[in-house]
């Protein structure tokens, strides 16, 4: 192809590679590069940053292949993220190895969520949300009350993950783990895109019963989009649980469920990109307004106390304004920014 | 024109760089937008008038503290986000908010050596095997029910056992003391009649309050915050409700008072500090901080959190360096140290951090909060950690 202009694709594989152009590998590589060596030049604070966004990235990327893919609406993300919590912590506490405890705390959620995904069949939209609610509630009554394992309110506390011998004690070494899975997790569900299954999931999300029709198997697969998401979020729950190295059950409720919704609306339904968006943005805006707001309060400090108090309110009109003028999410600005640039200075 | 630049540039870099007089720095994660912002707004001003009143007499053994305040707006992940911030700035303490960040912080302190004092009075965090950093000025929520169970029990005239019941949400902070008032209860002789959920932002109790009646209890023990309380108190008012209900320390206050108007009238709150305009040595300093200002009890509290961790800070300096376990060592010193009377006197031990057993039994009227009785508890071991 080198030589011409603009891309030609003689087979559909070639069509569905992940990376199109050298640049694109080029720029994914050097910023990947830099990524793994931020520990060396951010600060403590920066990298514990780094590392709650690549944990909520698996979360988001998770949650995006259920309901921006599969159309699966779930109010139950943030009660799934604790299954694999606790799941995980219990098995560590037992004296498993980490990335056992880890994968034994995805299955675990994956069970959990298939099991609360069952009802789906049956119903959809705004009904399979109420579902799920139902599933957050009962998830965060079993936290609370089954004391004799997850420490009820008390709550349960781990150590830092250790790997061949190595304590995961601090957040550089940390981020390496959490960045890790996150890539990981990323390309999964990337693949799982290209897959048969995810062009099931998107006809199921397009319009159930045209899939159906073309021999889409709607139960399993919407149970396949469950299990697949639940499996993730328990990686996410697990990974946060020996960052933190203190669980309880006020950290999965229904706000972080909320939290997972807002990436990826933000970020941008049915885009891996899109999940890494949100993740990141929502993740960074809390401190970007606490900035904001000490920034100000230094000129004038009356002001300061106002802005905190609005910056909730300030969250939700980012929200507000993002579903009425961007409803595609950040994925979708980026695209635009891409194009831009592609065809600059020449505007058509 | 570019030379002003270059030598304002100059200036502003020689100005930030300059050595200026060491300053000890302390975090503090408050809740000023959040769920919890109602009393965490006069928590955080108590700790902030406490640090300027430092100041003003010269520091803490001649060094000036800064605060560092981060609003989290009661979320665990951006409580960890500032904390790591405040780490990165160099902070020697910090003064905790809620029981989710501070136990999700738990560990956070533990390895990082940075002592805590915090607004969560979970027993469990006064055990120094599990939260070696962690310290907080008041009674625990466990202990503070069963004095008031105490006081109760030690001034029932009637031949019968007292008839108590249980309402509380069905949340991490509702249920933790639970455990321990039953068992003491059944300890006292008291006779357990029922128990149900109020939800912390549920706005009408009536149904459970029938169910509750018709129990006749005695007393009822209410563990949510001021909102769901008054809730409670009006419905209870409503049906006619004959119970003492008892309310704990995040369940009363000034504004709760009014909320609840005249509902409010002969029921109890459980404190661990003195209220607004009492009698006591550090009152005539908040009124000259605040200009005369009437506070919320649970400024006072944040006061006396500050106070207290500036003295350990003032210990530790006569030691040596100001250092993460020299303050926690120094804060194991204190010996019914006084807070300037705010708070009954605290001590903290290697191996039990917890502050004291006292516990102030207030009887709310709608324009005041009247202090009945100072309920001090013996420092039992069975009791200690939950």
């Amino acid at each position: 192809m080198r030589g011409k202009c603009g891309l030609f694709h003689t087979s559909y594989a070639s069509e569905t590679r992940f990376f199109q152009t050298g640049f694109q590998k080029l720029s994914l590589g050097v910023f990947l590069a830099l990524l793994l060596c931020s520990p060396f030049f951010l600060s403590n604070y920066q990298v514990s940053m780094l590392n709650m966004i690549n944990i909520a990235v698996i979360g988001a990327v998770a949650l995006n292949l259920l309901t921006g893919c599969c159309g699966q609406i779930s109010l139950g993300h943030g009660a799934f993220i604790g299954v694999g919590a606790y799941t995980t912590g219990i098995c560590t506490l037992a004296g498993w190895p980490f990335f056992a405890a880890l994968l034994f705390g995805g299955l675990v959620t994956a069970v959990v969520g298939m099991l609360f995904g069952i009802p789906s069949l049956r119903l959809k939209g705004i009904y399979l949300a109420i579902a799920t609610l139902a599933a957050q509630l009962i998830l965060s009554y079993v936290f609370l009350h089954w004391e004799s394992v997850t420490g009820g309110s008390i709550g349960m506390g781990l150590d830092a993950p250790v790997i061949l011998g190595m304590s995961l004690d601090n957040d550089a070494k940390m981020f390496y783990l959490t960045f890790g899975v996150a890539a990981a997790s990323v390309l999964l569900v990337a693949n799982i895109l290209r897959t048969r299954h995810g062009r099931a999931f998107v006809a199921i999300r397009d319009f159930h019963q045209s899939a159906e029709s073309v021999g889409v198997n709607l139960f399993a697969y919407k149970l396949q989009a469950f299990a697949v998401s639940s499996f993730l979020a328990g990686i996410a729950g697990g990974l946060w649980a020996h960052y933190t190295m203190y669980i309880t059950p006020e950290q999965f409720d229904i706000m972080l469920s909320i939290q997972y919704l807002a990436m990826i609306i933000i970020g941008g339904l049915g885009s891996v990109l899109g999940s890494i968006f949100g993740a990141v943005f929502v993740t960074l805006l809390p401190e970007f307004l606490g900035t904001l707001a000490q920034w100000a309060g230094s000129f004038f400090p009356n002001i300061s106390m106002y802005f905190l108090a609005l910056r909730e309110g300030i969250f939700g009109l980012i929200l507000v304004l993002f579903l009425i003028f961007e409803p595609e999410g950040l994925a979708h600005r980026w695209r635009l920014i891409k194009a831009y640039w592609k065809l600059y200075p020449f505007a058509h | 024109m570019r030379r002003g630049f270059f030598t304002l540039a100059v200036a502003m870099i020689l100005f930030t760089s300059s050595p200026g007089l060491a300053q000890i720095k302390i975090g503090v994660l408050s809740d000023l937008s959040g769920p919890t912002s109602d009393v965490g707004r006069p928590y955080a001003d108590g700790i902030r008038h406490c640090a300027e009143y430092l100041n003003k007499q010269g520091g803490i053994a001649g060094q000036k503290v800064e605060l560092l305040q981060v609003d989290y707006a009661y979320n665990v992940q951006q409580a960890i986000a500032a904390y790591n911030r405040f780490k990165g700035q160099g902070i020697v303490a910090l003064q905790g908010w809620g029981t989710a960040d501070t136990e999700a912080l738990v560990r956070f302190v533990a390895r990082d050596e940075i002592p805590t004092y915090s607004a969560s009075y979970s027993a469990h965090l006064t055990d120094p095997k599990t939260a070696p950093y962690n310290f907080f000025i008041a009674a625990d929520y466990s202990t503070q029910a069963r004095a008031a169970l105490q006081y109760f029990h030690d001034n029932w005239t009637e031949d019968r056992p007292i008839k108590l019941g249980l309402l509380y949400p069905n949340h991490p902070y509702g249920l933790a003391p639970i455990p321990a008032i039953k068992a003491f209860a059944q300890d006292l002789g008291f006779e357990l009649v029922g128990e149900d959920n109020v939800g912390l932002g549920d706005m009408d109790a009536t149904s459970q309050l029938l169910r509750m009646q018709r129990l006749a209890p005695d007393y009822v023990w209410v563990g949510g915050t001021i909102s769901s309380t008054a809730v409670i108190l009006k419905d209870a008012q409503k049906i006619g409700m004959q119970a003492k209900f008892i309310t704990n320390i995040w369940g009363s206050d000034e504004q709760l008072l009014k909320l609840a108007g005249p509902a409010v009238n002969g029921h109890y709150g459980l404190h661990t500090s003195v209220v607004y305009g009492a009698d006591v040595p550090g009152m005539k300093v908040i009124e000259e901080l605040t200009g005369g200002r009437p506070q919320n009890i649970h400024y006072i509290r944040g006061f006396a959190s500050m106070y207290t961790m500036a003295e350990a800070i003032r210990v530790a300096t006569e030691q040596g360096a100001i250092t993460g376990p020299a303050i926690r060592d120094a804060s194991r010193t204190l010996r019914d140290f006084d807070p300037m009377g705010l708070t009954p006197p605290i001590s903290f031990f290697e191996d039990d951090h917890r502050p004291n057993m006292t516990v102030y039994l207030y009887q709310l009227f709608e324009d005041r909060m009247e202090l009945v009785a100072e309920q001090e508890l013996e420092r039992r071991p069975e009791w200690f950690g939950h």
